[in-house]
């Protein structure tokens, strides 16, 4: 006992006041006034990308020891599974194929004759958009925001803005590309928008994150609006990031009160983080600036993504139409007004 | 002995940072200790000769850069906290070892605090009171470490 405190007062080799270097409460102005520098410089004036994207190299190989043990767990499992499980699974699987090269077909013929129609109508030709399929390494860990960790990169060509979608629906967008791995902003998150289409009627609106639960809002939509509970929302395609008709999400609450104007209504994205590991990054069309400067200019501050990133980016990726946004508002607060004449 | 000192504190830093890189989500997240700043507050007490203010902040940038957050967000937070561990770092290691819990609690709320605070300005809203969970589950984590017969430093009045 007696050698355990002579060992722990050896420690402390000196008292305080001998210690050479500067007082604790020096290191702390000089560390404090260094950290909030270095906040401002990263939130507003963006020059650390490239350190982050050096720093964040040098972190792969402990982020791959990480994954390391859930990784080996899924293996085994799968190594594990029982025959009867394998041949049950096959058997869906096969079942599942067959219908979907039956709606495969038809989908062929159906897109063939849209493109003769359309050359008949001479419309603009829809934009073929290529794909990067990657795997979600891990769910972000800060807990204020709504990001997930991507194990493709810039060695693979996927550039921030690109739209992610997975099996169910649209999931996020790519905000910041590592060399080796990509960070994409869901549509939950506070900071990201989602230009949307009621499948129903086609009525146009802008979801936006909620951030604190895993919800949608649907907000500057008048209270009389043609919405109804159970309704599906899909890509507009407007923005020229996410392909149209992409699944969303789906209304599940419409709250009208007499003191707003606006519908509070809450969708569930129909994607799931949570259920799937594989996801495609869909890569942006490629599209002349001079073409979409109307497009560009109306950019709003709705998306996070930050265009000056990455040189693949033509079109700023910031989907969002915030001035029909603002159009509608005063036309819901002069219907609202007739309501109660 | 400061070099095989020095060794451990770079060993326990980098399992830390894995631990924290380790993929979780939903329940356990909200669970999850601040592993880094245990470990940092852990060698302010043991060796404050090696380990100081400034090994804090560094810490604190490794994590923002493993969160992908803004740069500078944890650095700030652990720095106040370690400067509140250093300043007390004395007493704490003659403080019993319910008191040495008690403090551990206090730095790892302040850090949390701190990070709240930052957030908050950043626009981002309160989630609720689960969000000082990873306060609890840490001193937890301390508590059990000091059972297994890792000297945390606070002396048992029994003995």
């Amino acid at each position: 006992m007696a050698r355990r405190f002579n060992n722990k007062l050896e420690q402390q080799q000196a008292p305080a006041f001998f210690v050479h270097g500067p007082s604790a409460l020096a290191r702390l102005a000089f560390f404090s006034t260094l950290s909030l520098a270095l906040m401002a410089a990263d939130s507003r004036l963006q020059y650390l990308l490239t350190v982050r994207q050096t720093l964040q190299t040098l972190l792969h190989p402990l982020q791959v020891l990480a994954n390391t043990p859930s990784q080996l767990y899924r293996d085994a499992s799968e190594y594990l599974s029982t025959h009867d499980y394998l041949l049950n699974e096959n058997r869906q699987l096969k079942q599942y194929a067959l219908q979907q090269d039956i709606a495969l077909q038809k989908l062929n013929t159906l897109a063939l004759e849209n493109e003769h129609l359309r050359q008949l109508l001479e419309v603009n030709k829809t934009i073929v958009q290529g794909g990067v399929a990657a795997e979600i390494m891990h769910v972000g860990r800060d807990m204020f925001s709504r990001k997930i960790i991507l194990n493709r990169g810039q060695t693979n060509n996927i550039s921030a803005g690109e739209a992610v979608v997975d099996a169910k629906g649209v999931i996020g967008q790519v905000t910041r590309v590592y060399p080796l791995s990509s960070e994409v902003t869901l549509i939950t998150d506070k900071s990201l928008a989602i230009p949307v289409q009621i499948e129903r009627n086609g009525l146009r609106a802008i979801a936006f994150g909620h951030g604190r639960d895993s919800t949608l809002d649907l907000p500057y939509l008048p209270a009389n609006v043609d919405i109804r509970r159970g309704d599906r929302l899909v890509t507009s395609g407007i923005d020229g990031v996410y392909p149209t008709g992409l699944a969303v999400a789906t209304v599940t609450k419409i709250e009208v009160t007499q003191d707003s104007p606006f519908a509070r209504i809450i969708c569930t994205p129909t994607g799931g983080v949570e259920n799937h590991r594989q996801v495609l990054v869909v890569s942006l069309p490629h599209i002349d600036v001079q073409a979409e400067s109307g497009l560009s200019s109306t950019q709003a501050s709705g998306s996070s993504v930050d265009t000056t990133q990455s040189e693949n980016v033509q079109v700023a990726p910031k989907p969002i139409d915030a001035q029909k946004a603002v159009k509608v508002m005063p036309l819901n607060q002069k219907s609202k007004k007739n309501a109660h004449e | 002995m400061p070099t095989n000192k020095l060794k451990s504190i770079y060993l326990s830093i980098i399992l830390a940072l894995i631990l924290l890189l380790l993929p979780c989500s939903g329940f356990v997240l909200t669970m999850r200790p601040d592993f880094m700043l245990l470990v940092i507050i852990f060698w302010l007490i043991r060796a404050p000769n090696l380990c100081n203010v400034g090994t804090a902040w560094l810490v604190g940038l490794f994590v923002d850069l493993a969160t992908g957050g803004v740069f500078g967000q944890y650095a700030l937070a652990y720095t106040i906290a370690a400067f509140f561990a250093v300043t007390y770092q004395k007493r704490l290691v003659l403080f019993s070892s319910t008191q040495q819990l008690i403090y551990v609690f206090l730095l790892l709320f302040i850090s949390q605090l701190i990070m709240l605070v930052i957030k908050t300005f950043a626009g981002a809203q309160f989630m609720g009171w689960t969000y000082f969970i990873p306060s609890i589950t840490g001193v937890l984590l301390w508590f059990m470490a000091g059972l297994f017969g890792l000297d945390v430093g606070g002396r048992n009045r029994g003995n």
